[in-house]
């Protein structure tokens, strides 16, 4: 499918009080994509995903969504799991999700045949007549999930997929919204899980202080913020090696350094030395390329949001 | 339209299926009924069961009784005969009640025709059957001879109709009862049918809210149209306990009146007063339940709507604090304007129109204000709705509920999130 705007959103602001929440902010996403939205708490995700929903309205700028600005017949076409999620307890599931499905303008009929479809798909069949209260936190959040995508949305918007999830249902619930985008559906992914926004998102847009902070497909992003250095194990002289500027550990047991390079070096100069070097043994040799987690410390950082102190321990803590 | 019906629908079958809505609206006039049953039964039973009187003594000193069997073959169906019999004097009739050959037995003295007095020696009781079976007898002998359609108008001259002057209605005698009754049973009605659903409404609003559904529920429908969808559907709940309970009260009625014919004989209420009466129930419950859904929206947890949701519930029943002064004066100054104010208009007001005729212009400004106040509530409670939408669990401020009236836009009232972290994150 042709890369279709579902969303865009040009030079939104929204101030609460003196509080600038959202300043500035533009992005676009297309049919089909996976777009992931990081950054701190409190940068301003909510505020934009509510906006998108028009649950608040921008003080300045515009959306559209869907082609159109924002109208009954839209937001039957979003798709939103907020992250504090709820459901209504005393209910059973399939009542819950069919009335639920119904007020997206569905059909009774079809709500139900839906639902029950989820159900089966999600391994969750056997609880359609029970209570909600009587399902455990992650049956819940399955359902919750269904309830999202039941009326079969163009647009889902889903503020941490996977928190709570254990690693099969992350798997259950990755699958799922890969194949919503290989149908052409547009997932809106809020999180702060970098390795899920590694493997699955095309394109991101990172918020910090409410302003655009990083914004792009997520290879290019990594390869920006990559510096020019290589990562190796094995032993060796390093600083010996004439491309090498500085060497710095990684880790210490496996051997692994970080060789950063001098500015007319590349890695290929780089190999032939350590190949040509007696005493220099390599086990492994990659491109230094960040991970999100580091990239996401430095941006937030060099943006005057962490303490310098906090940024090393912080930058590999989880990468 | 559709979204407010189908929010109404589940609003209605969600609820109904509440093990408290069955407790509150079946079993509990069931037990009312079925207790009234039961001491209707052994207090009706002790008055007109003459089971235990199938013989009966007559010791007639005064010799007006010249037939003891005048009353046979007189009876209605299913009243039982007493077979009265004659004695000669007091001792031997004592004798018969000791062995047990008699049930009572009645002693007309000498001078009966001057002091009309009557003994009744009974071992078990003097139910009043008894003593209106003597009087019969009495009757049937004393009056042999006169016609029998003047004995009737001797026995009751007038069939009355009374025409309450301060109200101008026409009522059966026994009406003037209901007349007092009507208000009181009204506002019982109100404030069960209507505490019980707007209560539901209340904890419903705060259940979505603590959970946070409301969050997925307003971006299908608008916060307007979740709040009347809700309103309408626990309203048509309440009026569907008032018809449940309407017709447990007909059986109970019917029941009673099988067991003696005069217990609901007089129930009456005028016309003018039920139209009246259903207007101000229905503005009444709109007003109570969009307020507590507004209170439902404002406060953090059940437990602390309960105690809000008491002080409302409060005011609709300050009126019978001065129910003496609407007997006394219903047009005076305490009653009228009570019946003008919203929220306790509804129950003064029918107790005025129950003993007065209020002046139209009163009752058309009564009504004014009440629909404008509703109209009030129903934005107000909307906009707090909206609002609460972007605090997580955290009660309204006061700075920000008075901000909901400032003529900005609502989400502008809220402060930075710095701290709580919750606005925005």
């Amino acid at each position: 499918m042709s890369q279709n705007h579902v969303v865009t959103v040009e030079n939104i602001s929204k101030t609460y009080g003196d509080f600038k929440a959202v300043s500035d902010l533009s992005f676009e996403v297309y049919s089909g994509e996976i777009f992931a939205m990081l950054g701190p708490n409190g940068a301003g995700k909510s505020t934009t995903i509510r906006m998108i929903l028009d649950i608040l309205k921008p003080d300045n700028g515009r959306i559209t969504v869907l082609g159109m600005p924002m109208s009954d017949k839209i937001k039957d076409r979003i798709g939103y799991l907020p992250e504090e999620r709820g459901l209504y307890r005393g209910v059973p599931v399939l009542e819950m999700m069919v009335y639920l499905g119904m007020l997206k303008g569905m059909s009774s009929a079809d709500a139900r045949k839906r639902s029950l479809a989820y159900l089966e798909q999600l391994e969750l069949a056997d609880f359609a007549k029970k209570k909600v209260s009587e399902l455990s936190k992650g049956m819940q959040q399955k359902v919750q999930f269904a309830v999202t995508v039941l009326h079969d949305p163009d647009l889902i918007i889903i503020d941490e997929p996977f928190s709570g999830l254990d690693p099969v249902n992350t798997l259950l619930v990755k699958k799922l919204l890969l194949d919503f985008s290989k149908r052409g559906k547009a997932v809106i992914m809020s999180t702060h899980q970098m390795p899920q926004i590694e493997e699955m998102a095309e394109r991101l847009l990172m918020i910090n202080r409410g302003r655009n902070a990083l914004y792009g497909k997520v290879d290019e992003v990594r390869q920006r913020y990559a510096p020019h250095a290589v990562r190796v194990q094995g032993q060796g002289d390093w600083a010996a090696l004439p491309s090498v500027e500085r060497v710095e550990a990684v880790e210490q047991t496996r051997g692994e350094v970080m060789l950063y390079m001098k500015a007319s070096a590349t890695p290929d100069t780089l190999l032939g030395e350590i190949a040509a070097a007696p005493n220099v043994h390599i086990r492994s040799f990659e491109l230094a390329i960040p991970s999100l987690n580091e990239i996401f410390v430095q941006v937030v950082h060099d943006q005057g949001g962490i303490p310098a102190e906090l940024i090393k321990a912080g930058g590999k803590a989880h990468a | 339209m559709h979204r407010i019906g189908l929010i109404a629908r589940y609003e209605f079958l969600s609820n109904i299926r509440k093990r408290s809505f069955l407790v509150a609206s079946i079993g509990m006039p069931i037990f009312t009924v079925i207790i009234f049953v039961i001491i209707a039964l052994v207090a009706v039973d002790s008055e007109t069961n003459v089971d235990r009187f199938a013989k009966v003594g007559m010791v007639d000193q005064s010799g007006v009784i010249a037939n003891l069997a005048i009353l046979d073959g007189t009876l209605a169906e299913g009243e039982r005969p007493i077979e009265f019999i004659a004695f000669a004097d007091a001792n031997s009739a004592r004798a018969a009640l000791d062995a047990s050959d008699i049930g009572a037995y009645f002693v007309l003295e000498a001078d009966y025709y001057t002091t009309g007095r009557v003994v009744l020696v009974s071992s078990s009781g003097s139910p009043e059957a008894l003593t209106d079976r003597l009087n019969l007898l009495l009757i049937r002998n004393l009056s042999t001879g006169i016609d029998p359609m003047l004995l009737e108008r001797i026995l009751d001259p007038t069939t009355r109709n009374v025409r309450d002057l301060s109200t101008g209605r026409l009522l059966p005698p026994e009406g003037i009862i209901f007349l007092v009754l009507t208000p009181i049973i009204f506002a019982a009605i109100f404030m069960i049918a209507g505490t019980t659903t707007s209560g539901y409404l209340m904890s419903g609003v705060v259940e979505e809210k603590t959970n946070r559904i409301m969050e997925i529920l307003i971006t299908a429908v608008t916060p307007m149209q979740l709040l009347a969808g809700k309103i309408l559907g626990l309203g048509l709940l309440g009026l569907f306990q008032l018809v449940i309970w309407a017709v447990l009260g007909v059986v109970g009625g019917v029941l009673s009146q099988s067991l003696s014919s005069d217990v609901l004989s007089g129930f009456y209420i005028a016309p003018d007063l039920l139209a009246l009466m259903i207007i101000y129930f229905l503005l009444g419950y709109f007003t109570l339940a969009t307020v507590m859904a507004g209170i439902g929206a404002v406060v953090g947890s059940e437990q602390e709507s309960r105690q809000f949701s008491g002080i409302v519930t409060l005011l609709f029943v300050v009126p019978f604090i001065a129910f003496v002064t609407f007997i006394i004066d219903p047009n005076g100054v305490v009653p009228t304007v009570l019946s003008i104010i919203p929220l306790t208009s509804p129950t003064s007001m029918i107790m005025r129109a129950s003993f007065t005729i209020v002046p139209p212009e009163q009752l058309l400004l009564s009504l004014a204000l009440l629909v404008a106040f509703n109209l009030l509530v129903l934005w107000v409670s909307a906009r707090i709705f909206r609002l609460t939408l972007l605090l997580v669990g955290n009660p309204l401020s006061a700075r920000q509920l008075l901000g909901l009236f400032r003529p900005r836009p609502v989400h502008s009232v809220l402060t930075a999130p710095t701290g709580e972290g919750s606005a925005t994150t």
